[in-house]
């Protein structure tokens, strides 16, 4: 266990210290001068070149590749994300006040997801093959080719502009979170419904249940006891994938709805060529995206003993 | 398998000849006509600027489809050297192909195609590039696995005591089995980079105006959801019908493919 988690945790380190470096060549290498972009964002008009060397010093950008990374990722790892070079400001507050819109955002539309797959998937498998089966097969194919994006906008034509019952744009009650978590939802219970269905199919064809039904053992019982935890495995697994979809879907869903959130953040900064914010952004999505993943790798092994400990 | 090609045959032939097909010049601005509906002239109305929608639609697949074919390629091309690479070149190799394709994986692809393609510059250039560095890691884990399972088989170890080169080995003993599921797997990536292609235009960061592609001119329509709120429609269901189509053919290859591999 301790081996398994020794490696879990260093392949983490791993990937956390490779999505940093890369993330700041990238930036580093970027078309332009960062010095005059700060200024033009500051001043809004020409600047002498005195000031553009002046603001190229004090952002570290004359001190060279290693220099400035390391003058970057050693305060990053004590918690200092530095300040936007656009407003001057601290970027960590900015940032917890994003990640407070879009993880909620993200939460709600996983629990919609959830909770408009589970059912549909047991209600497919009662008759494998059947027309209600069939239906939520074709739904789920046609929900997974629907951009996120153009989902949102169709929702918000429907419920906002044709039937006027739910706002569309902003954040300012939680009434404003239902169209872009439903947009989530929608698309999260698309995949979720393909692969809960499969796996109450392959649990049900468990070489061991018929004995089970010989003995007379009540359907239902043998259903909750020993295929509802059988297909609850690889749901485990898909919710690590859904991360990824969430959290893409959050950056792009908050655009379209501009509510405020890390995906805006990021969009702003990106345009306003904001690059400590645009790398602030990125490192805490990666930093959450890894340790959910790690959690979910650790939920796994806990809950399907046969995953064994060599390959971690 | 007639499906499938049936798809390919369809997808080809619109991004080939929708140009050919399409009655008007997608660029040419006509402001008297502009935000027009459905009708005899245009068949599916106007844009904000007067310009056809159909002809912008047809014009688009070249870009869409095209772009989105070369990424997925490009993918294919890199991500099965990578996967090769870390099948045959020990241990060591191995565990370092692995972590990079770890790193690339561990961070949602869509964010990393919009950081990148922001940062470079909104462009083709970049959006090919951002595409492509974000799409590579799939093939790369499949070819390691099958590359790992093949070593052992007894015409590759007896090619390897004969003192057949690893590149000759890769090529000519692993890459054909290999290509079925690489075939399977491209499927999926050329949906997905359908996907990440219009998405990116739809942020601004993909194709610019005022070349005709499908992100964008949903970015265009957006705009006028209100008053025409079929100009956003239509690309859309574009969208959806081509992803919808690749996504089922892959299926449908996946399932031809397990039955050929299943003993008769």
């Amino acid at each position: 266990m301790i081996r398994t988690l020794l490696g879990l945790g260093a392949r983490a380190t791993v990937v956390m210290t490779g999505t940093a470096f890369a993330t700041f060549a990238l930036l580093w290498h970027a078309p332009g001068d960062p010095a005059l972009a700060i200024a033009i964002a500051r001043f809004d008009a020409q600047v002498p070149p005195e000031v553009i060397e002046q603001i190229r010093a004090e952002a570290g950008l004359d001190a060279g590749f290693w220099p400035a990374f390391h003058a970057w990722i050693g305060p990053l790892l004590t918690g200092d994300f530095g300040r936007s070079s656009v407003t001057g400001r601290e970027i960590w507050p900015d940032l917890v006040t994003a990640a407070s819109y879009t993880f909620p955002l993200a939460l709600a539309g996983l629990a919609i997801g959830v909770a408009m797959s589970v059912p549909l998937a047991i209600i497919a498998t009662r008759r494998p093959g059947g027309w209600l089966d069939r239906g939520a097969v074709a739904l789920a194919s046609l929900g997974a080719a629907i951009p996120t994006y153009w989902l949102g906008l169709l929702l918000i034509l429907l419920f906002a502009v044709q039937l006027g019952w739910l706002p569309a744009m902003g954040a300012r009650t939680p009434v404003h979170m239902v169209l872009p978590a439903l947009t989530l939802g929608l698309g999260v219970a698309a995949s979720l419904t393909r692969i809960l269905r499969s796996g109450i199919l392959e649990a049900r064809s468990q070489a061991f249940l018929p004995a089970f039904h010989r003995r007379g053992v009540a359907p239902n019982d043998i259903e909750r006891a020993h295929v509802a935890p059988h297909a609850a495995i690889p749901v485990v697994t898909v919710i690590g994938l859904e991360l990824a979809f969430l959290l893409e879907g959050a950056v792009i869903l908050e655009v379209i709805f501009a509510r405020p959130g890390l995906g805006t953040l990021l969009v702003s900064a990106i345009s306003t060529r904001d690059f400590p914010a645009v790398q602030a952004v990125v490192i805490v999505s990666a930093v959450v995206f890894v340790t959910v993943n790690l959690l979910i790798d650790l939920i796994y092994r806990a809950v399907d003993p046969r995953i064994g400990e060599q390959d971690a | 398998m007639r499906s499938v090609w049936a798809v390919a045959m369809l997808l080809a032939g619109l991004s080939l000849l929708g140009p050919l097909l399409a009655p008007f010049d997608p660029t040419a601005i006509d402001l008297a006509n502009r935000l027009s509906g459905p009708g005899t002239g245009n068949l599916l109305g106007t844009d904000a600027l007067g310009r056809d929608i159909l002809s912008r639609l047809l014009h688009g697949a070249r870009w869409s489809l095209g772009l989105a074919f070369v990424i997925s390629v490009l993918g294919l091309i890199i991500g099965t050297l990578a996967g090769l690479l870390a099948a045959q070149g020990g241990k060591v190799v191995d565990w370092s192909v692995m972590r990079v394709t770890d790193t690339f994986l561990a961070f949602p692809e869509l964010i990393a195609a919009v950081v990148i393609a922001g940062v470079l510059g909104a462009g083709t250039g970049s959006l090919i590039f951002a595409l492509t560095v974000t799409g590579w890691m799939r093939y790369a884990r499949v070819a390691r696995g099958i590359g790992l399972s093949l070593q052992t088989r007894g015409y590759v170890v007896q090619a390897r005591l004969a003192g057949v080169s690893a590149a000759h080995i890769a090529w000519w003993h692993y890459l054909p089995s290999l290509l079925p599921s690489l075939a399977v797997v491209w499927t999926g990536m050329f949906a997905r980079a359908i996907l990440g292609i219009s998405a990116l235009g739809f942020l601004g960061f993909g194709v610019q105006p005022p070349t005709p592609e499908w992100g964008t001119m949903l970015l265009d329509a957006r705009i006028h959801m209100r008053s025409t709120p079929l100009q956003m429609i239509w690309p859309g269901l574009t969208v959806v019908f081509c992803v919808l189509a690749i996504n089922l053919s892959g299926d449908a290859l996946r399932d031809a493919l397990a039955q050929e591999d299943q003993p008769t």
